[in-house]
């Protein structure tokens, strides 16, 4: 990908009301407006969409260079303790890994995802606040996984919650960060060739 | 028929199409609900199994739960500072005592009448005890039932045994190899192991673990094309170990010195001998199987964010059910490493092993699809033969300085052998 390229808009991503956001001063109006809060989801949707048609290197320009993508590991404890181990993760990325991943799939020998699974992502769920800087959104989401390979009809299903921070770019959204949290202790599924 | 004659019939089959030393073993001893069966006997109950390292339970009360075999125990840390492994299962009805993962405290209440157990596995109390048992209780027949519990180089083991050989013995051979991977040096478990359920029979990851360097040629074909590794020569070039006792490995070999962190060369210079760090500094790659399901991996040093490093992992196939398991995985660095190196190996460890790594992906999707084969396999009259005879009648190196058969090169099947013929002779030895 090239520098000039990483801040237009991509694939079908819907342009942002920018205006809403270039204001430097706060208070920023709560809730957030409605316009804006659309443009996230219509973000999240287009998101989504990319994954699901395997368009793996338009989904990789979603995300900022500096971007931290993570998916602690959960764990099944008693009321009051720790769930989420976050020193050790299902993904532990940086834009680097994430495109080594996309490249591995670009690849004619990336067995566990060729034939590849079919998958659709349900996001739902979506709350949008304001990020800590000016240029900065974060917004949580459900995410139901679907994913159904081979000749047996059947599928797995991943719930998880994503935490994202989304950096404001002219007419866009990037991801600066994403913390995955997987409801299963114990994945139901036999890899995360999937991203989330 | 009656259990007793389809166990006998099962071993029949075995003796007569399980033949290592030929180099062939049916496909069909990876699914058949008998063998299984059989196997949680003969072989899980029988051997020492490993449950845990030593730096997940730290501190004196701290516990984790494990399986050995299908059955659930608790690896408790006692507050009089010794370990122990018990049976998670209430003495008065066997309900399952401690339901979480891991935790930390004094005591195990039972869900179902409230019996509680200190953390070593003594009887404390019961609610109302003398309203429900005036003529008293006995305490000593109520403690938890505990497993032999022994540890080498900070990997916990435990076996309900109680006339196998000990521990050390038992590892063999392979001591000299478990040093160098995890005896070189204070070890930690990082966070928890990531867990994830694989629809495949047991033996197929560990026997590829153990014994398997010719798979990465295929299989991970794409490192080649994603040029991570320098020279890849998968894995061809290095040493393949039968170390006795089913246990297995493989050492991939490089010529470019240390690869890791030069603060840590004194730390292993403490813990190792001499030819142990001089096989230490030319490791490439380091894989394994320790009899019957623990394998571990020092996955191949790869450049990342402009430094060479590698992440390493030791995992269990613990079986649910003949054509599946539950696959844990841990990452371990050592204790007095630098920040840097911490950081990159468990990113590392993630981007290529354990539930989303670009190789572990591909290996998942073998042994399901063997598994399933194996399960047709099951209702053909004549056996399914497989081909185990890669580096038959090949011999040992007369001068490598580590013990155990070894043989030049990684491109073999003698550890694969090894597994299995261990492997029978548990399974049809009566006792």
């Amino acid at each position: 990908m090239s520098a000039e390229t990483s801040n237009a808009p991509v694939g079908d991503v819907p342009a942002v009301p920018t205006e809403a956001l270039t204001s430097e001063s706060p208070p920023r109006p709560k809730p957030v407006p409605a316009e804006l809060r659309l443009a996230v989801h219509d973000f999240m949707d287009e998101e989504a969409e990319l994954l699901d048609e395997r368009r793996f290197e338009e989904w990789l320009e979603l995300f900022t260079d500096d971007v931290v993508y993570h998916a602690p590991v959960r764990i099944t404890a008693k009321r009051g303790h720790r769930e989420v181990i976050d020193e050790i993760s299902h993904f532990d990325e940086t834009k680097m890994s994430l495109g080594l991943r996309v490249r591995r799939l670009g690849t004619d020998v990336a067995w566990a995802e060729d034939p590849p699974s079919v998958t659709r992502r349900f996001v739902t769920n979506v709350k949008v606040g304001w990020g800590e800087s000016s240029n900065e959104m974060t917004v949580r989401t459900y995410l139901l996984l679907y994913r159904t390979r081979g000749d047996r009809g059947t599928h797995d299903l991943l719930s998880c919650v994503r935490d994202d921070v989304l950096r404001v770019v002219p007419d866009s959204f990037r991801i600066a960060r994403r913390r995955v949290v997987l409801d299963q202790a114990v994945l139901g599924t036999k890899n995360l060739a999937v991203f989330l | 028929m009656t259990i007793q004659m389809s166990q006998d019939n099962a071993i029949e089959q075995l003796k007569s199409t399980v033949c290592p030393e030929e180099g062939l073993i049916s496909a069909a001893i990876h699914t058949d609900p008998e063998v299984y069966r059989l196997e949680l006997e003969r072989v899980f109950g029988r051997v020492w199994l490993f449950v845990a390292h030593e730096s997940e339970i730290p501190e004196p009360g701290d516990f984790v739960v494990r399986d050995m075999g299908e059955q659930s125990v608790i690896v408790s840390h006692g507050d009089d500072g010794e370990t122990r492994v018990l049976l998670n299962n209430c003495r008065h009805r066997g309900m399952k005592l401690a339901c979480e993962d891991r935790g930390s405290g004094p005591s195990w209440r039972c869900p179902y009448h409230g019996f509680t157990y200190r953390n070593d596995g003594s009887f404390l109390g019961a609610p109302y005890q003398r309203f429900a048992y005036p003529e008293g209780l006995d305490k000593e027949s109520l403690r938890l039932l505990g497993a032999r519990c022994e540890t080498y180089a900070g990997l916990i083991f435990a076996t309900f045994n109680s006339s196998v050989e000990p521990l050390a013995d038992f590892l063999g051979h392979m001591r000299w190899y478990i040093d160098i991977l995890v005896g070189r040096a204070e070890f930690e478990v990082v966070g928890a192991p990531q867990r994830w359920i694989v629809p495949t029979a047991w033996k197929l990851p560990a026997e590829n673990f153990a014994s398997d360097a010719y798979h990465t040629v295929t299989t991970h074909a794409f490192l080649a094309k994603l040029g991570l590794v320098k020279g890849v020569d998968f894995g061809r070039r290095g040493f393949h170990v039968v170390p006795g006792g089913g246990h297995g490995l493989g050492i991939g070999v490089q010529d470019e010195g240390p690869w890791y962190p030069p603060e840590l060369r004194a730390e292993y210079e403490r813990n190792l001998s001499q030819e142990q760090l001089a096989l230490m500094d030319r490791i490439k790659n380091f894989h394994g199987n320790v009899f019957p399901n623990l394998s571990f991996l020092i996955p191949n040093v790869i450049e990342y964010a402009g430094k060479r490093v590698t992440g390493m992992t030791i995992r269990q196939w613990q079986p649910i059910g003949p054509d599946k398991i539950q696959a844990l995985s841990w990452h371990l660095v050592e204790k007095n490493a630098p920040e840097w190196w911490k950081e990159l190996g468990r990113k590392v460890y993630v981007q290529t092993f354990g539930s989303s790594g670009m190789f572990e992906q591909d290996d998942t999707e073998n042994w399901e699809l063997q598994t399933r084969n194996s399960l047709s396999a099951l209702s053909f009259a004549e056996p399914v033969m497989l081909n185990y005879k890669m580096g038959m009648g090949g011999e040992p190196l007369p001068d490598f300085p580590g013990p155990g058969d070894v043989y030049d090169g990684k491109y073999n099947e003698a550890a694969a052998r090894g597994f299995y013929r261990r492997w029978l002779d548990l399974m049809t030895e009566a006792k």
